[in-house]
């Protein structure tokens, strides 16, 4: 299964993606339409400035365990498990913000959606362009990186390797005897921030 | 393998989802008093609002008990234990034999010491059947009285002016929220009340209550009357472990349980707000009694009580709140209560934008914040407390609003 990935490296700032990616959650599906569409579609991917003021592109790591699911009031975030994405339900989201304290990186938004019942505040965040996966294409922001920060690809096992070993290898802490998805959650979390850190 | 749980709550409910996994033909029965489906307990708040019915409530679908082959065992609360012979007896009678128990009985509202509790018209705010009570004398109210200025009062006071009822907050300590913020923040939240016609008296408890069957004025400390046809007890909770012998199963303010929610007792588990293990920011033993630790608790015990072996990191005592257009986040070590000179303080307040954040450091790791406004990013900041990550670079960058996760870990 081919997975979104972020090499912040590679970016330059350009927030290409933060258009591409509003555009592609828009009613009209266009820049041009899409900025004059009401509620205003907002990008779900975030280019900020880095430590050395390089960019950042943060979007959503679809988790696992997901953080954000895990804390979710009503029950409104769940797994795709067909193309492993965290999805928010807008008709069960309450807009409690309780996943904001959980999101490691940040990256949920809460606004009205072309995509949300007409005048609900939900939560918002990146959904893997599942739409746009059913008709053939990759992700928006994918698709408009001219520089490589952001990949469509099999996550390989040689990668999750790394990842998981990175992981483990600043979570020592962690019970080692219990080798066990429990910590699992500690683990996205230390992930965030590794990777993060990694990005200098 | 016979697995019993005590509450549908959001505990008991993870750790059954838990068990399942791995388990597909254990026998499950679930207990619990509550006859509803499993449902949002936090949401009870938006039901007295009238702003959702009680069908918005189930956090699983109406299938949930046949889909994990689950026997429910509704309407009657567990009153005794019998740990020789791996029992439990409800109220009504009924004895179930378990191999694995977990004790996921959640935590009842703390009383206040008045008179005149009995009379009609003041409430706990903790189930379904209570706030369905209130809205059912919402008619005949006019003043509201709410006891305590924590999350459950502010939640409860929100919704009552929400219904256009006049609502006098009571709060014994100084500024509202002690528990989990500064002062600062206490007065701002205040503040947005009370602009939005709230009265808050603090320093202040009420004494007794007077009506004639439904009450109609309460008794304050300072001598004063106060008019009311409805008060809500919104003064804390405290673990719902009333049935457990305290001489087999070592309990404090929670059961006490290890990092795999095992008590003391040997295939007895508990988790949720009946259960105390280490506060990450506190580092010492506590009840975080909060959803995300009930689905997190409930989920570890579930995988232990099935055979795999699994720990749990620790809770951390954090909430957010929307209230009229202002978002509060707080978690950690944040109130005085909590903090001392060991600690660094830091804050950032802009009377313009209405945001205001305080973090609190223990040497190079966060231990709390408070954040009024701007709240997008602050599960940064919670699993930066939570992962015990020295911070290294400067924490002005942290209290910037518009900061960026990749700002966070300097070299
Ligand atoms: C108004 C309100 C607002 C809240 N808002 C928030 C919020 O915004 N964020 C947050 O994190 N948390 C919030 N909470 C707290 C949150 O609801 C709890 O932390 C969570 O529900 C705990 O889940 P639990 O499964 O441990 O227990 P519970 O949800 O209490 O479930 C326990 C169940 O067991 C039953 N039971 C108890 N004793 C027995 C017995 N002896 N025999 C049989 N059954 C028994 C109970 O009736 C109950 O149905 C709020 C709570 C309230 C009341
Ligand atoms: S915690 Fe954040 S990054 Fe992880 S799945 Fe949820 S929204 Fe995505
Ligand atoms: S804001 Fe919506 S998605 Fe986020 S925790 Fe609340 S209900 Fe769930």
């Amino acid at each position: 299964m081919k997975e979104v990935i972020v090499h912040p490296e590679r970016c330059v700032g350009c927030m290409q993606c933060m258009l591409a990616c509003a555009a592609a959650h828009s009613k009209t599906g266009t820049l041009i339409s899409a900025i004059s569409e009401s509620p205003r579609p907002g990008p779900r991917i975030h280019v900020g400035a880095g430590l050395y003021n390089e960019g950042f592109p943060n979007r959503c790591r679809h988790c696992n365990p997901a953080p954000c699911q895990m804390a979710c009031l009503p029950g409104a975030i769940y797994r795709q498990t067909t193309t492993n994405t965290v999805l928010i339900n807008p008709d069960v989201c309450i807009n409690c913000a309780s996943c904001a304290m959980a999101c490691p990186y940040g990256v949920i938004r809460y606004h009205a959606d072309p995509l949300a019942p007409a005048g609900k505040t939900i939560a918002v965040k990146c959904d893997n362009c599942i739409a746009r996966q059913h008709k053939g294409l990759i992700p928006a922001c994918v698709e408009v990186c001219k520089t490589g920060a952001l990949t469509f690809e099999e996550m390989d096992a040689a990668m999750k390797k790394k990842t998981d070993q990175v992981a483990r290898s600043i979570c020592a802490e962690a019970v080692p005897a219990d080798n066990a998805p429990g910590f699992s959650l500690l683990n996205t979390i230390k992930r965030a921030q590794k990777e993060i850190n990694l990005s200098r | 393998m016979h697995y019993v749980i005590i509450g549908n709550g959001v505990a008991g409910v993870t750790a059954a989802e838990a068990i399942r996994q791995i388990d597909a033909r254990g026998q499950i029965t679930m207990i619990s008093d509550e006859t509803h489906p499993p449902y949002c307990r936090p949401m009870i708040s938006n039901l007295l609002e009238g702003a959702v019915d009680v069908s918005r409530l189930p956090i699983r679908g109406p299938d949930f008990y046949d889909r994990l082959s689950i026997t429910p065992a509704l309407g009657s609360r567990v009153t005794s234990m019998d740990i020789n012979a791996d029992t439990v007896t409800t109220q009504n009678g009924r004895t179930f034999p378990y191999d694995r128990l977990l004790i996921a009985a959640g935590a009842d509202p703390r009383p206040v010491d008045a008179q005149g509790m009995d009379l009609d018209g003041i409430f706990f705010m903790r189930n379904i059947a209570q706030v369905q009570d209130m809205i059912a004398a919402l008619a005949d109210t006019r003043h509201a009285l709410v006891l305590g200025g924590g999350l459950v009062g502010f939640k409860a006071a929100y919704s009552l002016l929400k219904r256009n009822i006049a609502v006098t907050m009571l709060i014994r300590s100084g500024y509202p929220l002690s528990m989990q913020v500064d002062e600062t923040a206490g007065e701002m939240i205040q503040q947005v009340l009370c602009d939005h016609g709230l009265t808050v008296r603090t320093g202040i408890s009420a004494t007794a209550f007077e009506g004639n069957g439904r009450v109609q004025s309460a008794h304050l400390s300072d001598g004063s009357q106060i008019p009311c046809e409805m008060a809500i007890i919104g003064k804390g909770v405290f673990p719902a472990h009333g049935f457990v012998p305290a001489d087999r199963i070592d309990t404090d303010a929670g059961i006490l349980v290890d990092d795999h929610m095992a008590t003391s007792a040997p295939g007895i588990y508990a988790a949720g707000d009946v259960a105390e293990h280490i506060d990450i920011a506190r580092q010492k033993r506590w009840v975080n009694a909060i959803w995300p630790e009930a689905a997190a608790q409930g989920r570890v015990a579930g995988f232990n009580m099935a055979g795999q072996a699994l720990a749990y990191r620790g809770s951390l005592s954090r909430n957010v709140m929307r209230m009229f257009d202002t978002d509060v986040m707080t978690a950690g070590r944040v109130s005085p209560r909590d903090t001392d000179e060991t600690c660094r303080f830091f804050s950032a307040h802009d009377p313009r934008r209405g945001t205001y954040r305080r973090l609190v450091f223990e040497d190079q790791i966060l231990a709390g914040f408070v954040m009024i406004n701007q709240i997008e990013q602050g599960g940064v900041l919670t699993s930066l407390i939570q992962s015990r990550t020295p911070v290294k670079i400067s924490a002005q960058h942290l209290l910037d609003p518009g900061f960026n996760v990749s700002r966070l870990i300097g070299r």
